[in-house]
This record gives C-alpha cells, sequence and structure tokens, in this order.
C-alpha cells in the first residue's frame, strides 16, 4: 500500500505533463470558485469537453484539481465584498466581511487561504485513512440521523442570534419559512407558490444567500461612498506581513481548525447532506465552543477559520461514496461521477482493490492541488488589495451585476431577480436595525433537510426513531448544547 | 505605494509599444476571416431553410445530468446535419421539466426552437385540468433517443425476495420514490395497482438515495430505469424481479406477460410507452412540414452518425433512436385510448 501511494505521488510530481495539468486544473477551479454563481459544479461541465479521449488517470486528476479548490478562491468575495463566491462560502462573510470592514482584510484572506489548504489536506488524509471503513460509516447515517443533526444546526442559531435571542429566533424562524416554498416533498402540494412555477423548486439558497449578505453591503457601500473606511489608510491596503498573521491565527487555533476539518470531511462523507451544511455547522461549532462568542458576527478570525476548513475537507469525505458505491456525496460530485465514468473509471467497491494507483492518484491530487491554490493565491494576495482603489461607483455596479448573474445561474429563472430585489430589501432593514442575518442561512440550509428526514423517519418507524442508538448520541448532544447555552446566558446575567 | 506606480506606467509603456502592432495585426486577421466567410459563404448555402439560423435547444433541466448531457450532444450533431446552422443549447430548469416544456410549446413554430423533457410529463397531462399551455399530443415531434426500460429491483437486505413475497408478506412492502408528483411516483402507484401490490410508498428519495436507503435495510423495494440501477444490482446489492418494457428477448420477467385484465393491460402499456420514449426532442405545435421533416431528416441523420454514436457509449448513454412520426403516433394512442380506461387512469393518478 505504501509503495503504490508514493509511487503514485512520484507519478505526479516528477510528469511535467501531470504537474501542468494540475495547474491548469487549479487555475480554472480558482477561476470558478471566485466569480459568484458559479462553482465546481459548472467548472466541471465546462471542462468536460476538453478531457475528452484522455486516459483516466490524468482526466481525473485534472477535473478533481479543478473541483477540490473551488472553495478555495470563493471566499476572496466572500470577505471583500461581502459576495459569497460559492454558496459555501457564505458563512464565511459573517466574520470574514467585518474584518475587512476593520481594516483586517489581509488577516482574514490570510486564514482563509491556510484554513481551506490545510482542510483540504486533512481532508485528503481523511479519505485515505477511512477507506476501508467507509461502507459501514456511510449506512450509519439514516434519515434519523440526518434529521437529528439538522436540529442540532438549527439550535445553533441561538448561538449566532448575537445580543438578542428573540431577533435571532425570529430570523431563523424567517428562514424557515422560506425554506417551505415549493412543492411539498411529501404530498406534492403547491406551498407559497401563487400559481408561480418558478417558485415550485423552492427559493434558491444561493438566491437569498446573495439577496440578504450582498444586496445590503451594496446599498451600504454606495452610500458610505468608498471601500475603505472613513479615511484611506483603513479597510483593504494590507501588507503581506497581516497575510501572514492570518496565517499563523490558523495554528494558533490549531484546535478548532483539526475539529472543523474532521467535521467537514464527515459531513461530505455522508450523501445528501451538503456543503453548506459543513460550513454552517462548524462555523456554529466555533461559536459554540469560543471562550469569547459575543466577538462573532463581528470580525472574529475564528469565524473565517471554521468554515473555510469545512468546505475544503468535504471535498475529501465527498469522493469517498462516489468512488466506493458510485453515490455522490453532493450535486458537483454527481456530475464529476459522470465525467469519471466517461474517463473509463467504473466505481464501486472493486475500486479499492482493482486499481490502487488510481485512488491512491486521486488523493494525491487532493492534497497537492489545495497547497497549490493556497500558494497561487498568497503570490496573488498583494494585487488583490488594489481593488481598494477602485472607486466605488466603478466597483458597486459590477458587484451587483455579479451578484445578480450567481443568481439568475443559480435557478435560471428572470423571477429570481424580482426576488433578489425583494428579499434584498428585507436583508437591508435587517442590516440597518441590527437584526442578526445568519439564522436566516441556517433556516433555509437545514429547514428542508429537517422537514424531509424528519417525514422519512416517521415513515419508517414512526416515533421510535428517537431510540436509535446514533439517534441518542446526537439527541444527547442537542442537549448538551442547549445546556450550555442556558448555563453561558445565566453566568453572563448574574455579574451584570 | 511607489512600488505600484512604476509598475502600471511601465505596463503603459508595454502597451504603447504592443497596442498598434496588436491592432494591426488583429484587423488584418479580421478582414482576412471576413473575406474567407463570404467567399465560403456560396458553397454552403444550399437550399436549406436553417441555413444562417440560430436553432435554440432548450433542455429542461439544469446543466448537468443525462438531459443536458444527451441534449448537448444531439444538438451538436443536428448542427452538423443542418448545414449553416448554429444550434445554442439553453437550461430552462423548474418544476420538473415543466417550466422547460411549456417554453418550448409556446415558442414560435419556425422550427428555429426546440427541446427535450421528461417523458413523465403524460402523467401530468392525464390529470391536469387546463391544456392550453402545453398539450403533448399538439407539439411537433422530432425524435426520441433511448428506451429506458423500468425494473423492479428488491433490497438483498429485504426479507422480500420476489412479485409473490409482495402479497405473501404481513406488512405492506416499503417503497421509496421521489416527490408525489414525480413520474417515479406515478408509477410505483400504477405499478402496484396493476399487479394488487400491498405497499407502502415512502417519498422524497432523491436521485441514489433510494439505492442508499435500500443498503441501510430501510425499504424494500424500488422502481426505477434500468440503466441507472445497474451498478446498484451488479454490485450485489439487490436483485431485478420484474422488468417494464423490456427488449424482446430480454431474460427478466416482463410486466407484459403478466398483465391479465384489461385494467393491469392499459396501465403496463402507458408505463411501457414511458420507457419507450425517453430522451425526446419535440418543437412547438404547427411547425409546417417542410420544416419539421428536415429536423426529423437530420435527427435520425445524427443518430446513425458513428461520432456520435461513439460519443453516447463513452458517455454511458444508451441510444435506440426513432424519428418523430413514431413518436406522435405512440403519444397519440396513449391520449387516444377508450375514454373509460383513461377515466381510470385518470383517477389512479389522481387518487393518492
Amino acid at each position: 500500500m505504501l509503495e503504490t501511494s508514493v509511487s503514485s505521488l512520484l507519478g505526479i510530481f516528477l510528469s511535467p505533463h501531470m504537474m501542468m495539468l494540475m495547474t491548469m486544473g487549479v487555475s480554472v477551479g480558482l477561476f470558478f470558485g471566485i466569480m459568484p454563481g458559479l462553482g465546481g459544479k459548472l467548472g466541471v461541465i465546462f471542462l468536460i469537453p476538453f478531457v475528452f479521449g484522455m486516459d483516466p488517470i490524468p482526466g481525473a486528476v485534472f477535473l478533481l484539481a479543478m473541483h477540490s479548490v473551488v472553495h478555495t478562491s470563493g471566499a476572496i468575495p466572500s470577505i471583500l465584498f461581502g459576495i459569497p463566491g460559492t454558496g459555501p462560502d457564505a458563512a464565511t462573510i459573517v466574520d470574514g466581511y467585518p474584518m475587512a470592514q476593520k481594516g483586517e482584510a489581509g488577516r482574514a484572506l490570510g486564514a482563509t487561504l491556510c484554513a481551506s489548504g490545510i482542510g483540504g489536506v486533512i481532508g485528503a488524509l481523511f479519505l485515505s485513512l477511512l477507506m476501508p471503513f467507509v461502507g459501514p460509516i456511510v449506512l450509519a447515517f439514516s434519515p434519523a440521523e440526518f434529521f437529528l443533526l439538522a436540529v442540532l444546526g438549527i439550535t445553533f442559531i441561538a448561538a449566532l442570534s448575537g445580543d438578542s435571542l428573540l431577533k435571532g429566533l425570529i430570523v431563523g424562524l424567517f428562514g424557515l419559512i422560506i425554506a417551505t416554498v415549493g412543492l411539498d416533498p411529501n404530498s406534492g402540494e403547491s406551498r407559497y407558490t401563487y400559481g408561480q412555477l418558478f417558485l415550485w423548486d423552492g427559493i434558491d439558497p444561493v438566491t437569498a444567500v446573495i439577496a440578504i449578505f450582498a444586496i445590503p453591503e451594496m446599498i451600504a457601500l454606495a452610500a458610505r461612498g468608498n471601500l475603505a473606511d472613513d479615511d484611506d489608510a483603513g479597510g483593504f491596503r494590507y501588507t503581506m506581513r497581516d497575510v501572514w498573521e492570518g496565517c499563523l491565527d490558523v495554528f494558533r487555533h490549531w484546535g478548532l481548525t483539526l475539529r472543523t476539518s474532521i467535521i467537514g470531511a464527515v459531513i461530505g462523507l455522508i450523501p445528501g447532506l451538503g456543503g453548506d451544511v459543513a460550513s454552517w455547522l462548524c462555523y456554529g461549532h466555533a461559536v459554540q465552543s469560543s471562550k469569547s462568542p459575543e466577538r462573532f458576527g463581528k470580525g472574529a478570525v475564528e469565524g473565517v477559520i471554521a468554515p473555510e476548513t469545512a468546505n475544503n475537507s468535504k471535498e475529501g469525505g465527498a469522493l469517498l461514496p462516489t468512488l466506493y458505491f458510485g453515490i455522490p456525496g453532493s450535486s458537483g460530485m454527481a456530475i464529476l461521477l459522470g465525467a469519471f465514468v466517461m474517463l473509463g473509471i467504473q466505481p464501486g467497491p472493486r475500486l479499492a482493490t482493482d486499481q490502487v494507483d488510481l485512488v491512491w492518484a486521486l488523493i494525491w491530487t487532493l492534497a497537492i492541488a489545495n497547497i497549490l491554490a493556497v500558494l497561487l493565491l498568497l503570490a496573488m494576495a498583494p494585487w488583490l488589495s488594489r481593488i481598494a482603489s477602485l472607486r466605488t461607483g466603478l466597483l458597486v455596479p459590477f458587484i451587483i451585476v455579479l451578484s445578480l448573474l450567481g443568481c439568475y445561474l443559480g435557478a435560471g429563472a428572470w423571477q429570481n431577480f424580482v426576488l433578489v430585489l425583494g428579499l434584498g430589501a428585507l436583508g437591508w432593514l435587517f442590516k440597518k436595525y441590527d437584526w442578526p442575518r445568519p439564522p436566516f442561512v441556517i433556516g433555509i440550509v437545514l429547514g428542508p433537510i429537517a422537514e424531509d428526514s424528519f417525514h422519512k423517519s416517521m415513515a419508517l418507524w414512526g416515533p421510535g426513531f428517537l431510540l436509535r442508538p446514533l439517534s441518542l448520541v446526537l439527541l444527547s448532544i442537542i442537549v448538551v448544547t442547549i445546556a450550555l447555552y442556558i448555563a453561558r446566558t445565566r453566568r453572563k446575567a448574574v455579574p451584570a | 505605494m511607489p512600488q505600484s506606480k512604476t509598475m502600471s506606467s511601465s505596463r503603459k509603456g508595454a502597451h504603447n509599444k504592443w497596442g498598434g502592432m496588436t491592432i494591426r495585426i488583429i484587423a488584418l486577421a479580421g478582414s482576412w476571416v471576413m473575406l474567407v466567410l463570404w467567399a465560403l459563404n456560396p458553397a454552403i448555402a444550399q437550399s436549406n431553410l436553417f441555413d444562417g439560423k440560430t436553432i435554440t435547444y432548450i433542455v429542461a433541466t439544469k446543466p448537468g445530468g443525462g438531459y443536458d448531457t444527451m441534449g448537448r450532444l444531439v444538438a451538436r450533431y443536428l448542427e452538423k446535419y443542418l448545414p449553416g446552422s448554429q444550434v445554442i443549447v439553453k437550461n430552462v430548469p423548474g418544476a420538473g421539466h415543466l417550466v422547460g416544456a411549456k417554453m418550448i410549446y409556446a415558442a414560435d413554430p419556425d422550427g428555429l426552437t426546440i427541446g427535450s423533457f421528461n417523458t413523465g410529463l403524460m402523467y401530468w397531462q392525464l390529470t391536469a385540468d387546463d391544456l392550453s399551455e402545453l398539450d403533448l399530443t399538439k407539439m411537433s415531434w422530432i425524435g426520441k433517443a433511448a428506451v429506458e426500460s423500468r425494473v423492479l429491483v428488491v433490497s438483498a437486505k429485504s426479507n422480500v425476495k420476489s412479485l409473490e413475497d409482495f402479497h405473501n408478506v404481513d406488512h405492506p412492502v416499503k417503497m421509496a420514490t421521489s416527490g408525489q408528483s414525480s413520474a417515479s411516483h406515478q408509477e410505483t402507484e400504477l405499478l402496484a395497482k396493476a399487479f394488487n401490490l400491498n405497499i407502502q410508498i415512502i417519498t422524497g428519495f432523491e436521485g441514489t438515495e433510494a439505492e442508499l436507503s435500500m443498503m441501510r435495510g430501510e425499504v424494500d423495494a424500488y422502481l426505477g430505469s434500468a440503466s441507472s440501477l445497474k451498478s446498484f444490482v451488479d454490485n450485489g446489492n439487490g436483485k431485478i424481479i420484474l422488468e417494464i418494457g423490456g427488449k424482446p428477448g430480454s431474460p427478466l420477467p416482463q410486466a407484459s406477460a403478466l398483465a391479465k385484465t384489461d385494467e393491469a393491460k392499459s396501465i403496463i402499456s402507458l408505463i411501457e410507452t414511458q420507457s419507450q420514449l425517453a430522451r425526446l426532442t419535440a418543437g412547438p405545435p404547427g411547425i409546417p412540414q417542410d420544416r419539421l421533416q428536415p429536423l426529423r431528416d437530420a435527427y435520425m441523420a445524427a443518430f446513425a452518425d458513428p461520432g456520435l454514436i461513439a460519443e453516447a457509449e463513452k458517455l454511458g448513454l444508451p441510444i435506440v433512436p426513432a424519428a418523430g412520426d413514431i413518436v406522435a403516433e405512440r403519444i397519440r394512442a396513449d391520449f387516444g385510448q377508450k375514454p373509460e380506461i383513461l377515466a381510470l387512469l385518470r383517477d389512479l393518478l389522481k387518487d393518492e
């Protein structure tokens, strides 16, 4: 096993052809990540014609290198403009954007890059270590566990509410209501669709996140007139020292980095949960486990580290069921799986024994591509700050067009523009009157999973589904989480 | 900051030095291209109504997936067999293919807007009250690309092993489907009715979730397309106990042979039509024959092209093409059944 592993690594490293493919894949991936609304799935679709006729290993390496780094660059617009490059990078906005506003853009970028890189490498490690156990782990998660994981995520609303739990709950419940728009997954009944076909599939989370986060930020920016804060010394100007500082932050919080990498990889491993869940659960975990949760939402570097490690490490996890069952862990992986089949790779349990060299090539690709992406972006970091010298008058329209494009690509319906304006106005009110916005995303991301898996669990087992062994473990985690929150607010209330 | 100033000024210098040259080269190359295009134009301008026209091929799903892949493949080869035309693919997803299908239906019948959607919309039409925005019997059918026979698979973990077991077990057999309005759900309901199966349907299983659920031993069985369930069965996770719309000589037990009553026969025939007419291509009602026929011819020529056949095989898309007139006939036949049969099907589909 070790021998194949080393020979695969050398096969990639010593071959100029493979390294060139990898670099090209990474560059394309970074581009698809940084452009709002594009993302890894469209990246694979775009690259499929180019891999036609390639040998299986180079073709797979090329596609995977592209797919595994989109979230590394996707965080950059999250931090600089408050617009997520990809869906899962939305969680990075909550603390990344305030950091940039405080003049810590460099530190936030450094943290996101290093966190992404480390997350990606740990994801690859996870993939190689868990290979023998993938079957039992994936099959251990039934709809009952999905439901409880979603409920656990929903309890994080408390931690994400900031000063007022009531405001957080209202916003979170509003997110849950928005998540019910569309056809009822069970009865097929249309809910809140008002005869509009485009609402049948529900409201696309990317659209909602762009509307709630990006539009208000652009309004605020246009009103203020300049990207950099009041004087031209603040805002985006940063030195490479700031970027290093951010990198070091990732190591200062090594416990968090490690934990969120593993949580991300496990969520990636379970088909059907997806990248948004990975990054938001890890963000929630960071707030929950912090000694000073009140700093979050105002520019805490841990709030950048947690989602960014998770959304890169989940790729390693998601590759496992894709390769071993031919059951993709996410929609992006589904497209990637199609491309793999086209290249002549036959996914299934036999892959582990018959094509060990391919499996190792993919593991190494994950690791090397992630490191390569970080190095490329670090080299570009000094230029990114130049965006600050652009006039707002030039920047705001450009970004608004990009985000609207992202919304259109997300759902492919022009009516989404109207939706963005409506939700954007609401987001602006949230911002103006200081209502927390992250609970909304928790609601819209986890609502459908909670609803669908609750319905399935009830149909399969009745209320007894809560007594399954793994369910009991998750239930106790939920109880402890809530108890900790209550204890903490009590403690805070006493001295005051 | 001084560093950046020198950089930008040196870049400007470079721009001046190269700018004039580049513009001249581009201009020269551009005029050559124009000249060549102009010279070639008469050569490709045969008596072809689609020459110089742009055809929009609507795919009623998001990018990625079988419909999109097949749509893009068809579009590329249609272009080849409609000389001088340009075929662009447009994804119009939403509402289980309904949005895209309605958009095709509403287009001008000039043959310049065609597209593909799920055959399962036939079930929608059987129960729909308003056919003003979409009526499959009126569409201009161009062709179909594949046969997707349906198979009933039982999980290796289930104690249900055969069709007889469906009647013998004391509890309802758990079957997974996607949403209640989906084709998979309708077909499962119809099959249960045709063979009087004692089942409990559990909804909400999208994509490969049903396979995972069978592997976990939660649900017993699933009705899906043979191609999508092939690797599941090959890996030993389940067994096929019934096929609908299989090829003649298929070794699997055929539903059509087992259907005894008229009711069962018409139900199985409806599902068979679905399986025979997979990956459809259609245009709006009323495309004149002088435009529809070239489209149908080009479609069939495309599917005879060795290039397309090789690509489809590589993509894992099995193809069994048929021209539009055959599709139209088959769809008319299914909707033209005796009123009491149609009413029965409608009741079955609505009564959920």
